[in-house]
């Protein structure tokens, strides 16, 4: 069992750069989009980090091959993400609906933008969405997120240099 | 053409407890090619003012989304929606465990019923570290 933490300051950089701050976080800012394609490889990895071996994902479905999990597309907007903004945080809410199934091979443009932020109980909370079309221009799935930027109350300081900078190798 | 033999159906009552999905957690499954992450590492989670490295969020929601999966079947993979919150961090080494119960029955088209569900995911000491609710289409006609 962990000590408990008495960390009092919040982190102002880590190896990407300045952390950014809820100040220079704009409601509506696009974020940087992204052309995703799923491939089986991707959908394995996806099913073994979940231990979900449903039939659909593994060997065929209704749709005449294998499809990804749902879940499959937790990554491209966090990576659109941190593409546009440096930050590490937690995450606070996800939502998410399926439109049409993720097929190995399709490509899907994927865009987003800030959506609102706001300060609740000394922390600072961002949220943004992201929509994914195929190349037919069909929506495949559309996301919102909540992402708290520090655990830590926004009245600590900003200082020192953080471990985990948020930025991850994008693959799945 | 495969299809998937679901759990809910048209038929399946108002408050009926979806089967309860459950993994132990271990930081080896949180390794990040090398990286040191919140996940993985005392020393990086306590510099982001946590107590200590935390599971990744979005794999232990999937606790939820495989049950889910196992419900609703292609009723899941599409027209499913989440919408979940992160109450707690979960530890590196937590067990966990998701359940669900019907909570609702809307028709949705000519031939379809949305099923929602209240959803949760929760540890050994019985707190509720994710709660929300998913919902997957069934068909109406039973084929």
């Amino acid at each position: 069992m962990a000590e408990e933490n008495t960390a009092k300051v919040r982190l102002a950089e880590d190896s990407f750069g300045k952390r950014t701050e809820f100040d220079e976080i704009e409601i509506g800012a696009p974020l940087e989009s992204m052309e995703w394609v799923v491939t089986e490889e991707d959908i394995e990895k996806q099913c073994r980090i979940d231990e979900d071996f449903n039939e659909c994902y593994v060997l065929d479905s209704a749709y005449g091959t294998r499809v990804a999990p749902p879940q499959i597309q937790y990554r491209p907007p966090r990576w659109m993400l941190t593409r546009t903004y440096n930050v590490r945080g937690v995450f606070y809410k996800w939502e998410f609906e399926s439109f049409k199934a993720i097929r190995p091979g399709e490509k899907i443009m994927v865009t987003g933008k800030i959506v609102d932020k706001w300060i609740k109980n000394e922390r600072e909370f961002i949220k943004f969405e992201a929509i994914g079309h195929d190349e037919a221009g069909e929506k495949v799935f559309s996301t919102l997120r909540t992402h708290v930027l520090d655990m830590v109350e926004r009245t600590a300081p900003r200082e020192g240099s953080g471990i985990d900078s948020g930025h991850k190798p994008e693959k799945i | 053409m495969a299809s998937v033999n679901t759990i809910i159906t048209n038929d399946t009552p108002i408050g009926f407890e979806l089967p309860p999905v459950a993994r132990r957690f271990d930081v080896s499954m949180f390794a990040a090619g090398g990286m040191k992450t919140i996940h993985n590492d005392e020393d990086a989670a306590r510099a982001e003012g946590l107590d200590g490295p935390v599971a990744v969020g979005p794999q232990v929601a999937a606790l939820i989304f495989r049950m889910m999966g196992m419900c609703f079947g292609e009723g899941w993979i599409v027209g499913g929606r989440n919408a979940i919150t992160f109450r707690r961090p979960v530890g590196v080494y937590d067990y966990c465990i998701a359940r669900g119960v019907v909570r609702s029955k809307e028709p949705e088209g000519d031939d379809r019923m949305r099923v929602e569900c209240e959803v949760w995911v929760e540890t050994e000491a019985g707190e509720k570290a994710i709660v929300g609710t998913c919902s997957g289409l069934v068909a109406v006609s039973g084929e």
